[in-house]
């Protein structure tokens, strides 16, 4: 459903993103892993979008789009099919919480606006904030935020989720209500492509686990591959020192 | 000659004056009204750095805000028509309002895409991410916030916008400056009728200061 072929990306001279090639079917869960700096976000921002790959092909749904030769009606193609989980929420500060879920169903989709937002609260009351609806961001919790970011995500008919360390901005406390959110997604086996340091949800959740280093996919497999039998002596590293640091 | 201060004076004059408060609030609110729209545009043009056109705008910007208003106004009204026919009917109210519009549009240009550009970028991303057009990003989520933001330094403006409406007696504009300076002029009560006419402009720019201090107390809080 999902399919990455030689995608690279270049900022300037820096070489971020390096010949990355792999494939996710649906209801697939997988999990990127790997030291900050790799190349992990802009990764997902390149399946986005949200930068544009230097080359390569990426294939989402019924989009194929060619880095050396898109155009902007096959961008908004590609972006109606994945939705994003931003690490900082970035919600829309000017709506509540029910407007954000359903902005991309009345603006992107045309959905009738009584049936979008009765569509979007549901969503929400999914995301254990029924009590919610009406606040603002400001008014919310960090956790309470990602979740709203989540629940419109998840409004947003996307093939697959984009989540970019959804829990790395977030106090401790917050941290397990908004994995819990993802696990139930993963159970209803809603395709998604998740940036982690947590490597107990790596662990639990993932169908495929891909660790990238400088650029590259070094490896990937099953979390027990990748987590108690890597192959390459810098996944073992990696895998040794994140486990050990307890994340 | 020293001629003693006539009060009795000022209170006749006020009421003379206030008749013509209407053509200078007409004038502040239409070139205000022109300035917005102008100015929303030329933001934007920077903003989404248009190719080509913002060049222009950055030519534009920097010479209304780098020569006189009461340049622009000769310009407009004396000099244009010279050798632009289309503009030798024009007269003065119109050009007045042109004027103040083209110049305070500049100004306003700028605070309103410093106003966008202080919207944090992860939002027009999340418009982006969800299959949203940049278009419909700035209607529904970046400019409902940068206008927030934007409205003190605007309201600043349009108060400054009815100050500078009193330049456009040069042009010939019968407003309150002008009925001031006729008045002044027949009874050779200068100081009074000055006075006077500086006590009108004072008290509306308080009206509206106050008004501009209860809107940033209700922006403040919406969200
Ligand atoms: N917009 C950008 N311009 C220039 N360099 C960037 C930009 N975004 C990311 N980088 C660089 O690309 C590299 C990879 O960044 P990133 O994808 O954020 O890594 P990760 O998410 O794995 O921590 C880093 O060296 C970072 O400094
Ligand atoms: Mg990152």
């Amino acid at each position: 459903m999902i399919k990455v072929t030689s995608l690279s990306k270049k900022f300037g001279d820096l070489e971020v993103l390096k010949d990355i090639n792999f494939e996710v079917s649906q209801g697939e869960i997988i999990v990127i892993i790997g030291p900050s700096g790799t190349g992990k976000s802009t990764l997902l921002r390149c399946l986005n979008y949200l930068e544009t790959p230097t080359s390569g092909l990426i294939h989402i749904g019924d989009v194929n789009i060619d880095a050396s030769s898109h155009t902007a009606k096959e961008v908004t193609a590609l972006r109606k099919q994945s939705s994003f989980v931003f690490q900082n929420y970035s919600l829309f500060a000017n709506k509540t919480a029910l407007q954000n879920v359903a902005e991309s169903l009345i603006t992107v989709w045309g959905v009738p606006k009584t049936e979008a937002l009765a569509k979007s609260e549901a969503i929400l009351i999914k995301v254990g904030l029924k009590d919610k609806l009406h606040i603002y961001p400001s008014q919310l919790s960090g956790g309470q935020q990602q979740r709203v970011g989540i629940a419109r995500a998840m409004a947003a008919k996307g093939e697959v989720i984009l989540f970019d360390e959804p829990t790395s901005a977030l106090d401790p406390e917050w941290v397990d209500e908004v994995l819990a959110v993802m696990k139930q997604l993963a159970v209803e086996r809603q395709t998604m492509i998740v940036v982690t340091h947590e490597m107990q949800f790596a662990k639990e959740v993932a169908d495929t686990v891909i660790f990238m280093e400088d650029g590259y996919i070094v490896e990937q497999g099953s979390p027990q591959q990748i987590f108690e039998n890597p192959q390459h002596q810098r996944t073992k590293a990696f895998v040794k020192r994140a486990l050990k640091k307890g994340y | 000659m020293q001629s003693s201060f006539d009060f009795q004076y000022i209170i006749e004059l006020m009421p003379i004056l206030l008749k013509y408060l209407g053509v200078t609030m007409e004038m502040a609110l239409w070139g205000f009204v022109f300035a917005l729209i102008l100015a929303l545009g030329l933001a934007l043009v920077r903003v989404f750095k248009i190719t080509f056109i913002q060049h222009l705008v950055s030519l534009y910007i920097s010479f209304f805000r780098g020569t006189p208003l009461l340049v622009q106004l000769f310009l407009l009204y004396y000099g244009f028509p010279q050798f632009m026919p289309i503009f030798v009917g024009m007269d003065a109210f119109t050009a007045a309002i042109i004027g103040l519009s083209l110049h305070f549009s500049a100004y306003m240009a700028e605070s309103i895409r410093a106003a966008i550009l202080g919207i944090d970028k992860s939002q027009m991303e999340a418009c982006l991410s969800l299959g949203m057009t940049r278009f419909q990003a700035m209607k529904r989520v970046i400019l409902p916030q940068a206008s927030r933001v934007a409205t003190p330094s605007l309201m600043n403006y349009f108060i400054d916008m009815i100050k500078s409406t009193s330049l456009a007696f040069t042009l010939g504009v019968v407003e309150i400056m002008a009925k001031a300076q006729m008045e002044a002029s027949s009874s050779f009560k200068f100081f009074e009728s000055f006075l006077a006419v500086a006590i009108v402009y004072w008290v509306v720019v308080i009206i509206f200061t106050r008004i501009q201090h209860l809107l940033e107390y209700k922006l403040n809080k919406a969200y």
